[in-house]
């Protein structure tokens, strides 16, 4: 049976730069920041409160599963936008929204009434698209 | 789930540990971080985050080490006195207790599965992530 997710995927632009976003900008925490051999980085963030859930910040780059072709055109795809993030919680989307956007956070709707709740949809600084959600 | 104001209270706190974790923390010197008396703050805290602060700063302290054993060439007594720990011994007790095995077994046993030096090898992550951007499968 399985119990949980315990890591997921975020392609991201760069590293560096998605690391301040998600840590500065959205509060999360750094889960995993090591250096691998095959000079390949392993970055995970998670929200303070859910660590059991690690968010891998990956650079698409050529390497065994994805050739040079691949990963250019990986990355520019979310660089138009084409990859979602996921869903992020709050327990107050408006008061979040506000916050985020003090912070710099580009929204592309504000919080809004939806069927299970208030919801928000931003970018973060790759151009993955999330959605912050207050669940009725 | 604490309210939000109570949340950013208690990640100011968490952030200071993060912050702070290689110097001697008080519960009274983190709890000042959230206006919030010793005892309420260690009950919300362990409420909302599912640890103690206690536990969090010695799992932090840890993944530290862990790093520090690993990509740098300090020695067991420098990664014990950089992650905070006055004791040799409590840190290597803490250490096995969290990690399975002494912090010279952790490095030797990594460090000889790395094929390049000061790196974690790939059997360090999820093997599924191991293959898809190393190559590599575990063995």
């Amino acid at each position: 049976m399985i119990t949980s997710i315990a890591h997921t995927t975020i392609y991201v632009l760069n590293q560096d730069e998605s690391l301040d976003f998600y840590k500065h900008k959205l509060g999360f925490e750094v889960g995993d920041d090591m250096k691998v051999e095959g000079g390949f980085r392993w970055l995970t963030v998670h929200p303070k409160s859910k660590p059991e859930l690690q968010l891998v910040l990956a650079e698409p780059k050529e390497g065994p599963m994805f050739s040079k072709d691949a990963a250019e055109k990986i990355r520019s795809l979310i660089e138009d936008g084409a990859f979602g993030a996921g869903v992020f919680e709050t327990e107050n989307c408006q008061e979040t929204y506000e916050e985020l956007v003090s912070k710099g956070v580009e929204f592309i709707q504000p919080p809004t009434e939806q069927l299970y709740g208030v919801e928000a949809m931003a970018l973060d600084n790759s151009g993955n698209w999330f959605s912050l959600v207050q669940r009725l | 789930m604490a309210s939000n104001n109570k949340y950013k209270r208690l990640n100011d706190s968490r952030d200071f540990i993060v912050d702070n974790y290689h110097a001697s923390l008080s519960l009274s010197d983190i709890a000042k971080h959230s206006c919030m008396s010793p005892y309420h703050f260690l009950r919300v805290f362990k409420d909302t985050y599912g640890e103690t602060p206690n536990e969090y700063l010695i799992r932090l302290r840890v993944e530290q080490a862990k790093r520090m054993l690993i990509t740098e060439h300090f020695s067991v007594s420098e990664v014990c006195e950089k992650v905070g720990y006055a004791s040799l011994g409590s840190f290597s007790s803490l250490f096995v207790k969290q990690v399975g095995v002494a912090p010279t077994s952790y490095r030797r046993k990594l460090w000889a599965l790395s094929a390049e030096a000061y790196c974690f090898p790939a059997q360090a992550i999820p093997a599924c992530y191991a293959y898809h951007f190393l190559g590599k499968f575990a063995k």
